[in-house]
């Protein structure tokens, strides 16, 4: 063969794979997509979206469902007419409720989803953007027992990582807390307790800022325009409509807030300082790992010295000599 | 009592004689001892002092992985030492966590020896106190502490001894020193000669206290002999695994209170 | 049966009035409480803090300036007494293994009237394999890794992880992966078992998986000796030899780079999901105890290689022998792969002979250069060289070599192929098995052995194309 033509074979065959095997916008992500729609995912995907209606006290109509499953609305006539029949919800005047029977079926579903988002927080590494939609496709395919197993090995959670907490087996679940972000008033200090994973792009760029569950916020300034805020020290801007996807929960004493805590990593070379705590950011494994050293609130640290090539930095805790990168001491907060 | 005895090398009771390195030629055995550490702390130098096997060693953390067993008869005691591999913890549910906890807590050994590094005490420490917590057959190897006298740090192990409620010994492994104390102890306590009374920590936290209490009180009630009733019930309040299931099969039912002089026979973990 | 699990509900219930954080505070008791006690008991007397010489050595080792001269040099000292080291026993070793001990086995083969094919199936096949691998690998491991093991044992091998943590940060991977690349450079085998010291599963598992990108002591005279056939037959001769010796480095250099994309690209895609943690402990140096450390290493290493020849070498010997001397219908099992491959093999600038070495030498690349040498003869039809058919034999110089190859219709094309190929393909089977014990899972080992296959084929085709165009 002309060694051009098999050249131009060969870029063809890589395109073409490529198309195929793209991670998410690939034929084969979006052929697994379709034949994930069945009507049991149709079901559970309207039930959790009543709940969720329910939950935060909004009604729900057929609309809301088409637009939430993104079905067109002859689809959610007939999903709606076959949940009514498997009697799992009623139907007044267009306003749609879950039905006892309903809720529960809901909880169920939840309470996997959240499950899972809390699994794949702790015991692996998939970052934080992900969890949502691995949670859709396995919230479908467990059975309540296998739920009750993934709950224990995960050390039966309260609360999914983004601070919803994950109904009980039995299908109890305690009532929200809390207030929007964008309802402190300036000077207001609060503690994020919720960080609302849809849609995705908001999601992404509260993930951009930082924001984590247990962060400390102090309100600056709140305008129509924006909303400037101290979150763990550091200065941050928002949107208001962004700031409305987290909720917070203000302190009840004075003395719970910290003042003028930096982060490890503003340390220099022969400075110490005393841990205060680990932001959230670090889970899992690696929070437990560092705790294993010592770092816990009231431990001294000291800096000992610095790669050569800038990160990682090596510290002195407990008489032993560690190091760790920039991405985690940026996360444990000290006081000099 | 005379928590830890002065060296006593060159008395006739302690001749490193006494010791028959066995290697790995283990056929029968009457007790079982584990040795557990932090990674790094000399654990196999202190294995290999003990049982004459030259199992690799090296200054880095987490040499170990997989259980290495020897043996060596004192007193005319046959011991099993199993090497579990090191750990910072015993909670951080690492395979190797796993694999340490599992032993100390199912496999019952006799006596369960922790190597510490004398220049790292505080860190160190922390597994002790985890040890501490599941039995109550403990001594503390303080290695290292040729090194730490280098360095300039002394360490009180009578204080150290009375503040865990175990024995102490100070040791160089690699220089072979204080081993023969170290045996006298397994010895001691294995045969039930020594009774340790190791410290347990208080919760801090009120509600913990109470929900430890009551839930320890449960399990007691249908596994009466359990040596560490608390702990099992912190365990279950974090939701660990093992212990759910150990709970939920029985298993836990098989675990006692060891008795004064009583053989352990052969383990097998699973 | 409910009893036990009226406990676990009873857990259930409790958990909800104690929040979230149980963890957390249990180990920020354990540690006030560890605190307390290593308050009272623990006395520091020296005045300039513990660890002073630890202190000014680490300034030293990890400085800015002198940090990195400092390692590259001690890594070339390692490698440069390894190659010089075990040149001479190496020569030795081959000379009583491969040179002696088969003809006086032949002749004992004769004197008791065993059949010709049985002392051709164990002698030619078998034992001449595992010599080769014996006398190839056992001297330059038997230096390599005490001399590494000092560097352990002291202390220093972390603090190399340290000064290059950032390079395999940005690659998604962890600075503890330098050692194990080190290790692999020695043997594969070594650098997978090395990566034990990495803690966080998914660096761990990259750290194994891209071993094979660190050209091994088994691979390492394949190299040699095409570069200098080839590339180094390429330029005047007086500066042939550093040629030839900037393109096996260069080989390695590359098998570097590719590891590290390699890495970058895994820890993206299909090792995202692996739970990943970071931390670096820096031990205090310690003075080695230079015999303990040099009789167990040598021990543990002579063992390993021992073991490997006999267990792998030994039956790829014999299937070697075996497809050169079985024939179906007048042609041989060798000559119908041979012929079979041909096409797909000469087509990205390989040739069939290569392919089939790489086959049958899978338990070992000490043997792919003698297997090619022996293949190529008997393949030919060549009389007055080789040692007949399934024994493998070496030629007595370069030039001998280059002349039976060029028989065999190789090019320079052939040449750099063969060295990228050498680089890229499967691991040998002691490092699969070891994948495999490492990882328990025969989804990373086949991965591991397939994927350095596809990426040899690719790049070689890559060559074979550009080259024909101009």
């Amino acid at each position: 063969m002309n060694p051009v033509e098999s050249l131009i074979i060969f870029s063809l065959i890589v395109a073409s794979l490529t198309v195929i095997f793209l991670p998410r916008k690939g034929l084969l992500a979006k052929w697994k997509h379709t034949i994930r729609s069945t009507e049991r995912v149709l079901i559970e995907d309207a039930l959790k979206h009543l709940y969720d209606r329910e939950y935060n006290q909004l009604g729900c109509t057929l609309q809301s469902i088409a637009g939430n499953l993104e079905i067109n609305s002859d689809k959610a006539t007939n999903l709606v007419e076959r949940l009514e029949k498997l009697g799992l919800i009623n139907s007044k005047d267009g306003k749609l409720s879950l039905t006892p029977k309903g809720r529960s079926y809901a909880l169920r579903v939840i309470r996997v989803h959240r499950l899972w988002e809390k699994y794949l927080s702790e015991k692996t590494g998939v970052p934080e953007i992900d969890w949502h939609d691995k949670a859709e496709w396995k919230e479908h395919e467990l059975t309540p027992e296998q739920a009750d197993d993934l709950a224990a090995s995960i050390g039966n959670p309260l609360f999914d990582p983004h601070g919803d907490p994950i109904p009980t087996s039995d299908g109890r679940i305690p009532r929200k807390e809390g207030v929007p972000l964008s309802s402190l008033k300036e000077g207001n200090a609060a503690r994020i307790i919720h960080i609302e994973d849809e849609p995705k792009a908001v999601y992404a760029q509260l993930l951009a800022l930082d924001l984590h569950l247990g962060s400390q916020i102090i309100m600056i300034e709140n305008t129509r325009e924006r909303i400037k805020f101290e979150s763990d020290g550091d200065e941050k801007v928002l949107a208001p409509i962004f700031a409305a996807n987290v909720t917070v929960k203000l302190f009840e004493r004075k003395t719970d807030v910290q003042k003028n805590f930096i982060t490890l990593s503003n340390l220099k070379v022969g400075e110490k300082g005393t841990v205060l705590k680990i932001s959230n950011a670090l889970r899992g494994q690696e929070r437990r790992r560092l705790m294993d050293f010592g770092i816990v609130p009231g431990a001294e640290i000291a800096v000992e010295m610095k790669s050569p090539s800038g990160d990682p930095t090596a510290y002195l805790i407990r008489d032993a000599i560690i190091a760790f990168r920039k991405n985690q001491s940026d996360h444990i907060f000290i006081k000099k | 009592m005379n928590l830890v005895k002065s060296n006593c090398e060159n008395c006739p009771v302690h001749n490193i004689d006494n010791l028959v390195k066995l290697g790995i030629n283990m056929e029968h055995f009457d007790y079982v001892v584990a040795l557990c550490g932090n990674p790094n702390t000399g654990k196999s130098t202190v294995f290999n002092a003990l049982t004459g096997l030259r199992q690799h060693t090296g200054n880095w953390p987490g040499k170990t992985v997989v259980r290495a067993e020897g043996g060596f008869e004192y007193n005319e005691h046959k011991y099993k030492l199993v090497d579990l591999p090191g750990t910072y913890s015993l909670l951080s549910t690492s395979t190797d966590e796993e694999v340490a906890r599992n032993f100390i807590l199912f496999g019952q050994p006799d006596v369960t020896v922790i190597v510490v590094d004398a220049t790292r005490l505080e860190r160190n420490l922390n597994l002790v106190l985890q040890v501490l917590e599941i039995t109550d057959r403990i001594i503390v190897c303080l290695n290292l502490i040729d090194e730490a006298k280098r360095n300039g740090i002394e360490i009180d192990e009578r204080a150290l001894s009375k503040e865990l409620g175990v024995p102490v010994i100070p040791t160089a492994a690699r220089q072979k020193e204080g081993i023969p104390n170290l045996l006298e102890y397994i010895d001691e306590v294995a045969t039930g000669k020594y009774r340790c009374k190791p410290k347990r920590i208080k919760n801090k936290n009120p509600k913990l206290r109470k929900a430890v209490e009551v839930l320890s009180n449960e399990v007691l009630k249908i596994y009466p002999n359990l040596p560490n009733a608390d702990w099992v019930a912190l365990r279950l309040l974090e939701g660990d695994e093992d212990i759910i299931d150990a709970v939920k099969s029985g298993e836990l039912g098989k675990l006692k209170k060891l008795g004064a002089v009583e053989s352990t026979q052969e383990i097998i973990l699973k | 049966m409910t009893n036990r699990n009226q406990i676990l509900e009873l857990a259930n219930k409790f958990r909800w009035g104690l929040g979230g954080n149980l963890h957390d505070a249990l180990m920020e008791s354990i540690f006030k409480e560890a605190s307390d006690i290593a308050h009272k008991v623990v006395i520091t007397k020296n005045e300039k803090g513990a660890f002073s010489f630890d202190k000014k050595l680490d300034k030293i080792v990890t400085n800015r300036w002198t940090g990195f001269p400092i390692m590259f040099i001690l890594l070339a000292i390692v490698f440069w007494l390894t190659v010089q080291g075990a040149n001479y026993p190496s020569n030795v070793l081959s000379n009583l293994l491969v040179g002696e001990l088969p003809h006086i086995l032949k002749n004992f083969a004769l004197s008791i009237n065993l059949p010709h094919w049985v002392a051709g199936l164990f002698i030619d096949g078998g034992y001449l394999a595992m010599a080769w691998v014996i006398s190839v690998m056992l001297p330059p491991m038997a230096i390599f890794f005490p001399l590494f093991t000092l560097l352990e044992d002291f202390g220093y091998l972390p603090r190399v992880a340290f000064n290059m943590d950032n390079l395999f940060r940005k690659a998604g991977a962890h600075g503890k992966q330098a050692l194990t690349m080190s290790m692999g450079f020695g043997c594969n085998a070594a650098g997978v078992v090395a990566a034990r010291i990495i803690d966080s599963p998914r660096e761990r598992l990259i750290a194994i998986i891209t071993n094979n990108f660190s050209l091994c002591n088994g691979r390492w005279p394949t190299q040699i000796l095409i570069a200098t056939i080839f590339i180094g037959g390429l330029v005047p001769a007086q500066i042939a030899g550093l040629v030839s010796a900037g393109a096996v480095v260069g080989v390695a250099v590359f098998g570097v780079f590719l590891s590290l994309v390699t890495s970058w690209g895994l820890s993206r895609t299909v090792l995202k999901g692996e739970a990943s943690t970071f931390n670096l402990e820096l031990p205090p140096y310690r003075p080695p105890r230079i015999l303990q450390t040099l009789y167990t290493s040598l021990m543990d290493r002579t063992l390993i290689v021992l073991w490997r020849a006999v267990v792998f070498a030994f039956p790829a010997g014999l299937v070697i022998w075996l497809i050169s001397n079985l024939t179906v219908g007048d042609v041989s099992l060798a000559d119908y792969f041979i012929n079979w491959t041909n096409p797909f093999a000469l087509f990205i600038g390989l040739n069939g002979i290569i392919l089939l070495a790489y086959v049958v030498a899978i338990p070992a690349n000490e043997i792919v250069i003698p297997t090619i040498l022996m293949l190529t003869v008997v393949h030919f039809g060549l009389t007055g060289v080789g040692a007949g058919a399934g024994v493998m034999f070496d030629t007595s110089s370069i030039d001998a070599t280059k002349q039976l190859l060029e028989v065999g219709g190789w090019t320079v094309l052939t040449g750099v192929n063969l060295m990228i190929f050498t680089l890229l393909h499967n691991p040998c089977s002691t490092t699969l098995f070891t994948i495999y014990k490492e990882t328990g899972s025969l989804k990373w080992t086949v991965f591991s052995a397939i994927y350095p296959i596809i990426m040899g084929f690719t790049l070689c085709f890559l060559v074979a194309q550009v080259w024909r165009i101009f």
